[in-house]
């Protein structure tokens, strides 16, 4: 694994585009510069508002830029394209097919012959834990395994980045502390890259090698903040108790938490 | 038999009947066929007490020796299917029938496939949309007495009401049922390399279902519709063109045939053909809401 060299960068990017309504100018990012190594999982957090879900959708390719510089292994990003996998907010996996057929679907677009897809949907469904569900269609599942289901079609496509964007909002409280716990051990298995967007201080501390704080809007890198706690470590029983997790928690907490009563004056 | 035994039997029956079709199937169909058997006994009732004059309403027994009458100068099956005249009754059914299915070989997928892209594409839509809205506005029978001036009484003119009245209701409702899908379906597609020939096929299609069976179900009855009423002005065959020149010969039975017959054609392809496209399609993906 070379640390050296990062899968994702982003250079001195900026956004504006222009309010659907009222027309104005809105000023969304400001001048973000990061980098993503191997391997590595890093936190977005920041209040509402600020730009995180446009960051997202600029690396995803679904939102055209025009100042600074986004590129993947080396490839100035120019549009959408399967090196980097999205998992969306909302419920993304296709009404009409299959929980498989949805999983292999990012295999099927590149042609791979149905033998060979078998096995790597096979071996995604029993990472994701929906063995038994191979041939249920999306509203015969629960909130929860439809996100499972999106997050094994994502890897099933084999991106070399993969976008997540607050994937775990819509799903209750128990659920989402599963799939977090479960999202750690699939980033400890994969060894994927994985930008992870999300508004829980919880949820960024518990999953990020790094977290980084968006400023409120126009938004802004203002700070990084290092976890450094090893994944096989990372279960929701202990870090109630683990002084790096609290230490690194608070931390975040408190720079959102300036960041809001910013956002709320304004 | 007494009572009892009577009681019996019937229980039996019933129990025997729920068992064939099912509780909620079996209540299904006696309900649904109340109001026909309340309809029959009026009309049978209407015989016997002899309300109305046998000129205005036909005894059931005439309507069905009709059937006969009409195909009394028949030679067989094959002059059957080959429309020779002399099978009045079948010939009738089956240019009509033949409208239908060519109007729908030829209106449905181009209906549809111009309304998907007109609902993915905005200056497509903008182009296309307000001829649609202008043709749309002028009902199907409206353009009869044009299509008999353009070309004369017969097939195309049938074909053409037919054809026009199907195309844009598929147009519109694939359109629209296009506008109305997620765009992160799209996204999703895009994100994993899909090109925008994989998004028509795998998202704006099966995502236009429900959109689309319900423009199938209203181009079966306005088409229909639209149909025979330009077999009876436009036409020289057909099953509005038989209840037409019956009518004119005051053979009132043959029109309750002609009416009767066109009922069950109407109801068979709906049973048959689209039910079973809803119930396999959009049903079984949960896109739309299914009665228990």
């Amino acid at each position: 694994m070379n640390k050296l060299i990062p899968k994702l960068v982003v250079e001195g990017l900026s956004h504006h585009y222009p309010d659907e309504y009222t027309g104005e100018s809105v000023h969304a990012l400001e001048d973000i510069n990061l980098e993503l190594y191997e391997g590595e999982l890093v936190s977005v957090v920041g209040p509402s508002g600020c730009g995180k879900s446009t960051l997202l959708n600029i690396l995803a390719g679904l939102l055209p830029y025009n100042i600074g510089v986004a590129s993947v292994d080396g490839e100035v990003i120019t549009g959408p394209g399967p090196d980097r996998g999205v998992v969306f907010q909302e419920h993304a996996i296709l009404p009409w097919r299959t929980v498989a057929r949805n999983i292999g679907h990012g295999l099927e677009i590149r042609k791979i012959p149905e033998k060979e897809r078998n096995k790597t949907v096979q071996d995604f469904i029993n990472l994701v834990g929906l063995t038994g569900f191979e041939d249920k269609y999306p509203h015969e599942l629960s909130g929860g395994m439809k996100q499972r289901c999106q997050v094994a079609r994502t890897l099933c496509a084999d991106p070399v980045v993969m976008l997540m964007d607050e994937p775990f909002a819509a799903v209750d409280a128990q659920t989402r502390i599963t799939l977090q716990e479960e999202l750690n051990r699939i980033a400890m298995a994969t060894k994927k890259t994985i930008l992870f967007i999300t508004h829980a201080v919880d949820e960024a501390a518990f999953l990020g090698d790094r977290c980084l704080v968006f400023s409120a809007r126009p938004g802004r890198l203002k700070e990084i903040v290092k976890i450094d706690i090893p994944r096989e470590k990372r279960v929701w029983a202990d870090m109630n108790t683990d002084a790096v997790f609290i230490a690194a928690r608070d931390k975040i907490l408190a720079s959102v938490r300036e960041e809001v009563s910013v956002a709320v004056e304004e | 038999m007494g009572a009892r035994s009577k009681m019996m039997v019937f229980s039996r029956l019933s129990v025997a009947l729920q068992r064939r079709f099912g509780r909620q199937r079996l209540r299904k169909i006696i309900l649904g066929s109340i109001p026909f058997l309340f309809f029959i006994t009026i009309w049978h009732a209407n015989t016997v007490f002899g309300w109305l004059p046998p000129v205005f309403v036909p005894t059931i027994g005439e309507v069905w020796e009709a059937i006969f009458f009409l195909q009394e100068d028949c030679p067989g099956f094959v002059p059957l299917i080959k429309l020779d005249n002399d099978c009045m009754m079948t010939t009738h059914i089956l240019s009509s029938l033949g409208r239908v299915i060519l109007a729908t070989v030829i209106g449905l997928p181009a209906g549809i496939a111009l309304g998907v892209v007109a609902g993915m594409s905005r200056p497509i839509s903008k182009f296309l949309e307000p001829v649609g809205v202008f043709a749309n506005s002028i009902s199907g029978i409206a353009w009869i007495p044009l299509a008999i001036v353009w070309f004369g009484v017969g097939w195309v003119t049938t074909l053409f009401i037919m054809l026009n009245t199907i195309f844009w209701l598929m147009f519109f409702n694939s359109m629209l049922g296009v506008r109305s899908i997620a765009k992160v379906y799209e996204d999703s597609i895009l994100t994993m390399g899909g090109s925008r020939w994989d998004v028509v096929t795998q998202v704006y299609l099966p995502g236009a279902m429900p959109s689309i069976i319900t423009g199938m179900r209203m181009s079966m009855g306005f088409g229909w519709r639209a149909l025979i009423a330009a077999e009876m002005i436009g036409g020289d065959s057909g099953l509005g063109f038989m209840i037409f020149t019956s009518a004119a010969e005051f053979k009132i039975e043959e029109v309750f045939l002609g009416v009767i017959i066109m009922a069950i054609i109407f109801m068979g392809t709906d049973k048959f053909l689209l039910a079973p496209l809803e119930k396999w399609t959009v049903e079984r993906w949960g896109l739309v809401w299914k009665p228990s």
